[in-house]
């Protein structure tokens, strides 16, 4: 009989994929690590018949890539020599049991059957895997498994149909993890080193990280641009003019087709002509149906905004809701960009399974009675995941509260997909009154489908309108003036964050809630509840101190699943971001120093994730990528060092030019005070 | 011969609506080489007047200038004939708050724009101040309406309204465009400009231009602050 070892990319997925493999796998202690176990069963894999298994897993990434002994103290060596320092990957130190675990396992094992989650890092978290257990038995056969949730079948399935590991990810994100060493390290000792003295310390051997990331740093670019936005608005009157025109016991009300303009003068003509033509002569009548399109299936980028906009959450949180509730088994896979399901699958086993809720079993019920619709196709597909969707029925009171919320969302979401569109008759009515144009928009509601399961759309009748003939001319009974005022943007709410990240290329899905929490956690901007009070943001430690000075991007995965931040600010409403001074004072300090790619901006970290994608689709090679990227930013860091005293200037007046500031009082006593004793 | 080619030369920028002045006339002819075929001769005396300062080098029939109670605001409406021939001093997007015209002058100063959302890199192509490249940027950003300050050979400076959205007409265009005005209708002393009223005949005012372009940005945000 063979022996099969198989690592999972986290202790839950290995216990849950064990027992549907194994019915109640016996579970073993790993010696040096509390949480990982070793689950030992026999089962029948196809390709390999009956065999004895050994069910393990890792906690993500198991090795860390660091620079040579030499360099890794503050002071050894200067930051520009990190862009070619030697490198070394080992075992981090708190892998080490986790390591020599895979590694007396394997030496038992003639075939290794890796089932860490499928996507670019999963496929990294694989190769390590095999690296040590290769190490220990270099003969090993290397399997990987495919599969988008933990839910039986699935599992089952992809059990009987190994496949093999992509190397062209892994290496993708070999190169993101070099390059975030690299860049990470070198700009944060550099930024530090020269700017550490300008801000407050809370004493000698505390000295404050002022950490680099090539994700975080426009991410605080767009934070602090909308902020800066809004600080100089200017409000500036408009004017201008609105009619009503009672008909058939209707007040119709017409708006303006130019809406408002910003000349009075030339408001106040436009209306003399209009009063002088008397009549309003109807050009367009139009009455014809409409639809609301029912949502596309549902990604990630998509799940964090709504999460952040309808669920009271942070996006950070939603995520590690998403994680715990696809490792429970009760969604699929949380980090996809694919917004199309596969003809191939089966929705309406899934809808089946929603049948018995107390609030949308009905709606369920529906669907499978002949109310079913192939979901629409959005534009993405990953080829890894379908979008997120329901797999198994969980009664909510099973649920703690947040992963409630996002559960009831996600299988809201599908239930709409699979709905459909709703239907509603829309009128139209156009004036040329004077030379104007002024029209009326009605809607009539005919039938609401999938918003009746999908609260989060809001789509309603409004006043229904006279019938109105073209040709037809009448005295309207107003014919008003009006002015207003321009009002400043609000701060950059989370969702609005997210939705700039995807566009313009900052982080994957599965990663920009880490960076919007980063650049928090680095009191580089505070997040509050839109509109709201001061920001109560909750006490998460302080930076690490000291250290070694390596600001990277992403860190590891470590940190998921378990150990997610616990942020005291998100609740209530959406969370807007406001920067710190020392946000501030960063990103106008690298716009001076005047690249015409400042790191405040996405462009280069744009570009990198297109290599990125490159590198998986075999037309770049890693070697290629990083020394592209390392190229064109040792140019950006070589253009800071010259010019490193327009950074500093703009870091001591940053505190004087933003303590007006009513609103930034308290970042600036977090700042001053509270950093000093934290 | 000279007196000749004066006339020649008359002839054909009167049928354009324009009538120098004999002193421009007789020092552009003094200007030319003798055996330069006439065509070429006539485009490049057009070429010229259309870059002068109208109030200067023409001197107009009455007709094609505004009436002198042009600027009374008491007149609801009045039907001007034309032709007029005028030059453009100003011209303002009034569909657009001055602070937002600030905000994208200051991304294009940076090497940015949106698209929708997405912050785009732009590199600025050379030169194409002559040909009025931006002209064309600008038109695809905004359909006005704009509030223009126009000028005819008198001197008379007179508001115009472009409500329809006219080829040519933007916050684009160069400073110092003649236009031919016929059929407007003035109301309260602004000039109601149509489509089928308005011919651009083209040329700039290089100084006026220069100086409207440099200053723009801050013309916006002062009357921003001072009308905020």
């Amino acid at each position: 009989m063979a022996r099969i070892l198989c690592v999972a990319e986290k202790p839950s997925i290995a216990k849950a994929v064990a027992n549907h493999l194994g019915g109640q796998a016996r579970a073993e202690n790993v010696r040096g690590n509390q949480y990982t176990k070793n689950y030992k069963f026999d089962y029948n894999f196809q390709r390999w018949g009956q065999c004895s298994v050994t069910f393990t897993s890792v906690a993500g990434h198991i090795q860390q890539l660091d620079f040579h002994e030499r360099y890794r103290k503050w002071n050894s060596c200067h930051p520009s020599e990190l862009f070619e320092a030697p490198t070394t990957i080992h075992i981090a130190d708190d892998k080490k049991a986790i390591a020599s675990n895979i590694e007396s396992q394997a030496g038992y094992a003639s075939i290794l059957f890796i089932w860490t989650d499928c996507d670019r890092e999963g496929e990294h978290i694989g190769s390590e895997i095999r690296d040590i257990a290769r190490k220990a038995n270099p003969n090993m056969q290397v399997w990987r498994a495919r599969f988008s949730n933990i839910e039986r079948a699935h599992i089952i399935q992809a059990a009987r149909n190994p496949v093999q590991l992509d190397d062209a990810q892994a290496n993708a994100v070999a190169a993101r993890i070099e390059l975030d060493l690299r860049l990470g390290a070198a700009f944060t000792r550099l930024q530090t080193l020269h700017l550490q003295n300008m801000i407050p310390q809370r004493g000698e051997d505390q000295r404050k990280v002022i950490s680099y990331g090539s994700c975080q740093f426009p991410t605080l670019g767009f934070v602090v641009d909308r902020y800066l936005r809004v600080r100089n608005f200017i409000p500036e009157p408009f004017w201008y003019i609105r009619l009503v025109h009672e008909k058939d016991d209707i007040n119709v009300k017409f708006s303006w087709r130019r809406g408002h303009v910003f000349d009075r003068m030339a408001v106040i003509i436009i209306y003399e002509r209009c009063l002088l033509a008397k009549l309003a002569r109807v050009t367009k009548m139009s009455k014809k149906p409409t639809k609301k399109w029912k949502p596309l299936p549902l990604t990630t980028v998509e799940l964090q905004k709504m999460g952040s906009t309808f669920l009271r959450m942070s996006s950070q949180d939603v995520m590690t809701a998403a994680e715990a509730l696809y490792t429970k088994g009760w969604i699929s896979y949380p980090r996809t960009e694919t917004d199309q399901f596969d003809r191939g699958m089966d929705l309406r086993r899934i809808i089946e399974r929603q049948q018995q809720d107390n609030h949308w079993g009905a709606f369920a019920q529906s669907l499978m009675n002949g109310g079913f619709n192939q979901p629409r196709n959005g534009r993405n597909n990953d080829k890894a995941h379908p979008p997120i969707h329901p797999v198994n029925y969980v009664v909510p009171t099973q649920l703690n509260d947040k992963e409630r919320r996002v559960y009831e969302f996600v299988v809201r979401r599908f239930l709409a997909c699979c709905s459909e569109d709703a239907v509603g008759e829309a009128t139209d009515v156009e004036l040329d009154y004077g030379g104007e144009m002024f029209h009326a928009h009605g809607l009539t509601v005919l039938a609401r489908n999938y918003l009746d399961v999908y609260p989060y759309d809001r789509w309603e009748s409004s006043q229904n309108l006279p019938q109105y003939t073209v040709g037809e001319t009448f005295e309207p009974t107003e014919a008003t003036m009006h002015d207003g005022k321009t009002t400043a943007p609000g701060y950059l709410t989370e969702p609005e964050l997210i939705a700039l990240m995807d566009v313009n290329g900052i982080g994957t899905d599965a990663t920009m809630a880490e960076h919007i929490q980063k650049i928090q956690d680095r009191e580089y901007v505070m997040g509050r509840p839109k509109g709201g009070a001061a920001a109560g943001h909750g006490g998460n430690g302080g930076d690490r101190g000291g250290g070694r000075g390596r600001g990277r991007g992403r860190g590891g995965r470590g940190g998921r699943g378990g150990a997610a931040a616990q942020n005291g600010a998100a609740a209530g409403g959406v969370q807007e971001f406001i920067p710190t001074t020392l946000g501030i004072a960063l990103i106008e300090g690298y716009d001076n120093v005047g690249f015409e790619t400042s790191l405040s901006k996405p462009f280069l970290r744009k570009e990198m994730e297109v290599q990125m994608k490159a590198i998986c689709e075999g037309r770049r090679t890693r070697h290629d990528v990083v020394q592209q990227n390392l190229e064109q930013y040792r140019a950006v860091f070589i253009r800071t060092l010259q010019q490193i005293n327009v950074l500093k200037a703009v870091s001591s007046v940053g505190e004087s030019v933003v303590d007006e500031v009513a609103n930034m009082a308290q970042a600036i006593r977090k700042y001053v005070v509270e950093a000093n004793h934290g | 011969m000279a007196n000749n080619l004066i006339a020649e030369l008359s002839q054909h920028l009167n049928a354009r609506h324009l009538y120098p002045t004999a002193a421009w006339l007789q020092s552009f002819v003094s200007t030319t080489r003798p055996n330069t075929p006439l065509p070429a001769l006539k485009q490049t005396a057009l070429f010229r007047l259309l870059a002068t300062d109208i109030t200067t080098s023409l001197s107009p029939p009455p007709s094609t200038v505004f009436p002198s109670d042009v600027l009374n605001a008491n007149i609801q409406s009045r039907h001007v004939a034309g032709p007029i021939l005028c030059q453009v001093l100003d011209i303002e997007d009034i569909g657009l708050s001055r602070w937002s015209q600030v905000e994208s002058i200051e991304a294009k100063e940076r090497g940015e724009a949106t698209k929708g959302r997405e912050i785009v890199r732009v590199v600025e192509q050379e030169n194409d101040y002559e040909n009025g490249s931006g002209a064309v940027a600008a038109a695809i950003q905004s359909k006005g309406p704009f509030k223009l300050l126009l000028q005819d050979a008198k001197g008379a400076k007179v508001y115009a309204l472009d409500l329809r959205g006219i080829e040519g007409i933007s916050t684009g265009m160069t400073m110092g465009v003649k236009l031919v005005l016929r059929n407007v209708d003035v109301r309260r002393a602004v000039v109601m400009l149509e489509p089928g009223q308005v011919q651009l005949l083209g040329g700039k005012m290089e100084a006026l231009d220069k100086a409207w372009k440099e200053g723009r940005k801050e013309r916006l945000m002062n009357a921003a602050k001072a009308v905020g």
